[in-house]
């Protein structure tokens, strides 16, 4: 090496002095060996090969063959392995999907049976049992189409999605306050993307998404009241949602969209379940009870059995009670900070 | 000669029975492969330069395997595995080319 480097300092810089390495590698790719046991052979310096080296060449080629053989294939092997877990992930996959709908289904059938149980009592029932539609609808028990408004609210444009900045985005806390300033306005029917806004539902945040009801939702959000447009969209300019709208609209640039609906179409809750409340025995309604009763015996104060499916709000008091209590915290919200972690859902329940 | 026969009737034993490699083992296989194709396209190349030889073959050919499975089991310990299995990988792989190149000349004279 340090012989041809001064050779090629005598002769002036090789045109390739900078690619020695690359030149080394290629121009001397045969092993040197060949070249100089060829040359002893040629200078008669090389001995015959004796039977027992030929032996011996023979049974390392073969040791050899077989190692380079056995490194191939497992090299190979990984490769099956990792389709064939691949395969179980997704016939596993496969398997929890077909069990999901199965489940759904059994959801549904189950939600099919509640419902027409429900039916029947009521309709075997007096008429009492029958809580009108007022109880039914602020329960969210049946789905509700008419006129009313819509907000939609969408992420502010140009936030990159891979940093979101909080500020930009739709949190909880501003569908709270649209929700409670449309039911301060006089909504009958709130929903979000689909989801039915009841007494019992959480508009809360985990993460990036609002989950409303535990269902998690995306923008754009779409809350849909229905109630009397004209006195809804006056309603909720002037409430503290309207303020906040305005806010939205202009300090952080989220897309905010008010706008009457000739009709809307929302969607049914799900079922309320009684967890603790029971009817007691003897104040059963004669159609209820398991042994024939008079049928003056009915008490005109006792609760209607189907009270369960009036949910929170109790049958008899006048629904805008909930509402009250939903007014009350959407002032609470006018005065919490926009960035606080901690929402008004913690206030309401 | 006897060299080529061995190592074709190995090959063969091993595709009839199998054998599986040590875990411990399974990091150099991909640089041994490499650097046992490096020697056999060396071999060919003398074969067909006409200064073939056995022993030549077969010491080539083991050194190889292992100093390159060395290289990579040092780099592994200080840390710099894959950068040294890139430089096995390089000087191997332009000396395969060239050969292969020698090779193509020997057998189409272009």
């Amino acid at each position: 090496m340090t012989t041809r480097h001064a050779r090629s300092d005598l002769a002036g810089r090789r045109p390739d002095a900078s690619m020695t390495l690359l030149t080394e590698v290629s121009s001397s790719s045969l092993d040197e060996g060949y070249a100089l046991v060829a040359r002893r052979r040629a200078a008669g310096l090389e001995p015959a090969p004796r039977a027992t080296s030929r032996v011996l060449t023979a049974v390392v080629a073969a040791a050899v063959g077989l190692a380079l053989c056995a490194a191939a294939l497992a090299l190979h092997q990984p490769t099956a392995s990792a389709q064939k877990a691949r395969e179980v992930l997704e016939s596993r996959i496969v398997e929890r999907n077909d069990e999901v709908a199965a489940l759904q289904g059994e959801i549904e059938d189950l939600d099919a049976q509640i419902t027409a149980l429900q039916s029947a009592l009521a309709g075997s029932a007096s008429d009492r049992l029958d809580p009108g539609p007022a109880v039914t609808v602020a329960a969210g028990q049946v789905a509700v189409s008419g006129p009313g408004l819509r907000v939609e609210l969408a992420d502010a444009q140009g936030s990159d999605p891979d940093a979101p900045d909080d500020d930009s985005r739709v949190q909880d806390v501003d569908l709270q306050v649209v929700v409670n300033g449309l039911w301060q306005a006089g909504a009958e029917a709130v929903a979000i993307n689909g989801q039915r806004i009841t007494s019992t539902t959480a508009i809360r945040s985990a993460g990036s998404a609002v989950l409303v009801d535990l269902v998690p939702l995306s923008g754009p959000y779409r809350v849909e009241a229905v109630g009397n447009a004209v006195t809804l969209q006056t309603g909720l300019a002037r409430s503290s949602a309207g303020d906040l709208l305005t806010a939205l609209r202009t300090t952080y640039g989220i897309g905010v969209d008010v706008s009457r609906q000739d009709s809307l179409e929302v969607p049914r809750a799900a079922p309320v379940t009684l967890r603790y409340a029971r009817v007691p025995d003897d104040e059963l309604p004669p159609a209820l009870q398991p042994t024939p009763a008079p049928t003056s015996a009915a008490a005109p104060t006792a609760p209607p059995a189907s009270a369960s499916a009036a949910g929170p709000s109790a049958p008899g008091r006048p629904v805008s009670a909930s509402r009250a209590r939903v007014a009350v915290s959407a002032t609470q919200v006018a005065d919490t900070q926009r960035s606080s972690p901690t929402g008004p859902g913690e206030d309401r329940s | 000669m006897i060299a080529v026969i061995g190592l074709v009737v190995g090959v063969v034993a091993g595709l009839a029975l199998q054998p599986t490699v040590p875990a411990e083992l399974q990091p150099y296989l991909p640089i041994a492969v490499v650097a046992a194709l490096d020697a056999i396209f060396g071999g060919v190349r003398a074969m067909l330069d006409g200064i073939f030889d056995d022993r030549v073959f077969l010491i080539s050919f083991l050194s190889n395997v292992i100093v390159a499975a060395l290289i990579v089991f040092l780099g592994d310990q200080l840390g710099v595995g894959s950068q040294l299995s890139t430089a096995v990988v390089v000087v191997l792989g332009i000396r395969i080319f060239s050969n292969a190149a020698s090779i193509r000349r020997h057998l189409f004279k272009a």
